[in-house]
């Protein structure tokens, strides 16, 4: 700073630095101020951790949502590849409609609507059946990727309930619900022993 | 150049403690009143003298003094300390003085009809300033169109650098440059004073 006051010999650099910075108001503004910020409480910044800030945790969830899908996606291939066709045919699941975004949605998976939750239920009831004929170690794979991604759809939901107008919170949340019908509905169409679809 | 007045000058200076900025922004941050008047009494002189030069108008200065450090108080959260408190509330000013241009359309549309304005009629400001060789200078400066103005008065007066001026002003280190050499080939224009081979 003031590099050029330190010259001094040309008139107009004199003058220049002649000039004070301070000009005081003539009138005393503090009782405006004051009377102004008494309105407006402070509010202390809260030091997080890394580990404990709300982002970090949330781009924990995105992580877990992408790897899981992965992961299910690989573990649903693998089932399939053993099995021997048979005459069963596959059962066509109407593709659940994920309404458009609510305005904000701070809670749970109800608030996409009873369509939504009808859905959801119908599908969790043939993964249950389906879960529990594919073999143990793929079972525990999908197991605790589903239990990941509605950990992480809990995480996403309650960062959104401090931020409930947050857009790119409402997208995330939207989409790890839809992660969690595509599994449910991956492992739901998994053909039974002795049948392997021909369309995927 | 007076500096008003019956100004609050002194007491300001008596109320002056040994505390640092930082100590002091620390406890207004708690929100301690008392700490952040006292941040007022140690800058308010300083953003007073920025404003009134960029605006030219006293009445102008004094609200944007105003909202500046009422934008301080409540974005005092946010201040991380990277850069002196005073040059902080120095940015808050820039931005309060730009803001209050353009609300009240007082920016001309062009810097040869500010410097047409500034020639035809005698500014508040000008009136104010009477002592000598400073008087000439704060007149020929309250002539310079805005642009120029704007960015004489922060590196010349107030030492800024052009980065940092530009940033201020949200406009390219280049025309920065350009402002600040057009300005002080004007201000020499009208203070009389010969050119300089640099100019």
């Amino acid at each position: 700073m003031n590099e050029f006051r330190k010259g001094g010999r040309d008139p107009l650099d004199e003058a220049l630095a002649s000039l004070p910075e301070d000009v005081s108001p003539q009138r005393d503004l503090w009782p405006q101020i004051r009377a102004e910020i008494e309105k407006t409480p402070i509010v202390a910044p809260v030091r997080e951790s890394p580990v404990q800030s709300t982002w970090f945790r949330l781009a924990a969830a995105v992580l877990l949502v992408l790897a899981t899908s992965f992961v299910t996606y690989y573990v649903t291939r693998q089932s399939m590849q053993p099995q021997i066709v048979q005459n069963t045919p596959a059962t066509e699941l109407p593709a659940p409609q994920v309404n458009p975004q609510p305005a904000s949605f701070s809670l749970g998976p109800e608030r996409l609507g009873a369509g939504y939750m009808k859905t959801r239920a119908e599908l969790d009831k043939r993964f249950k059946e389906r879960l529990s004929t594919l073999p143990p170690a793929d079972r525990t794979k999908v197991e605790r990727n589903l239990a990941d991604i509605r950990h992480a759809a809990d995480q996403i939901s309650k960062t959104l309930a401090q931020h409930p107008s947050d857009p790119l919170l409402q997208d995330l949340l939207m989409s790890t619900y839809q992660s969690e019908l595509q599994l449910l509905t991956n492992v739901s169409e998994l053909p039974t022993a002795g049948s392997m679809r021909t369309d995927l | 150049m007076t500096t008003g007045a019956g100004t609050h000058s002194s007491a300001l200076n008596a109320d002056r403690s040994p505390l640092s900025d930082g100590a002091l922004v620390a406890a207004a941050r708690k929100g301690d009143m008392k700490a952040f008047e006292r941040l007022y009494r140690l800058h308010s002189g300083k953003v007073m003298g920025l404003c009134l030069r960029m605006t030219r108008r006293r009445d102008a200065a004094e609200d944007c003094v105003q909202q500046t450090f009422i934008r301080a108080w409540r974005s005092l959260a946010a201040f991380e300390g990277r850069s002196a408190f005073g040059t902080w509330l120095h940015r808050i000013a820039v931005n309060e003085v730009l803001t209050h241009e353009r609300n009240h359309g007082t920016r001309a549309e062009s810097d040869s009809e500010a410097v047409d304005d500034a020639q035809a009629a005698p500014l508040e400001a000008q009136r104010e300033y009477d002592a000598g060789e400073v008087m000439d200078v704060e007149r020929a400066l309250a002539t310079l169109p805005p642009g120029s103005r704007h960015v004489v008065v922060l590196q010349t007066v107030y030492g800024y650098s052009h980065e940092e001026v530009a940033e201020m002003l949200g406009i390219a280190v280049g025309t920065c440059k350009a402002q600040l050499h057009r300005g002080r080939r004007l201000l020499r224009e009208r203070m009389g004073l010969p050119e300089t081979s640099d100019e």
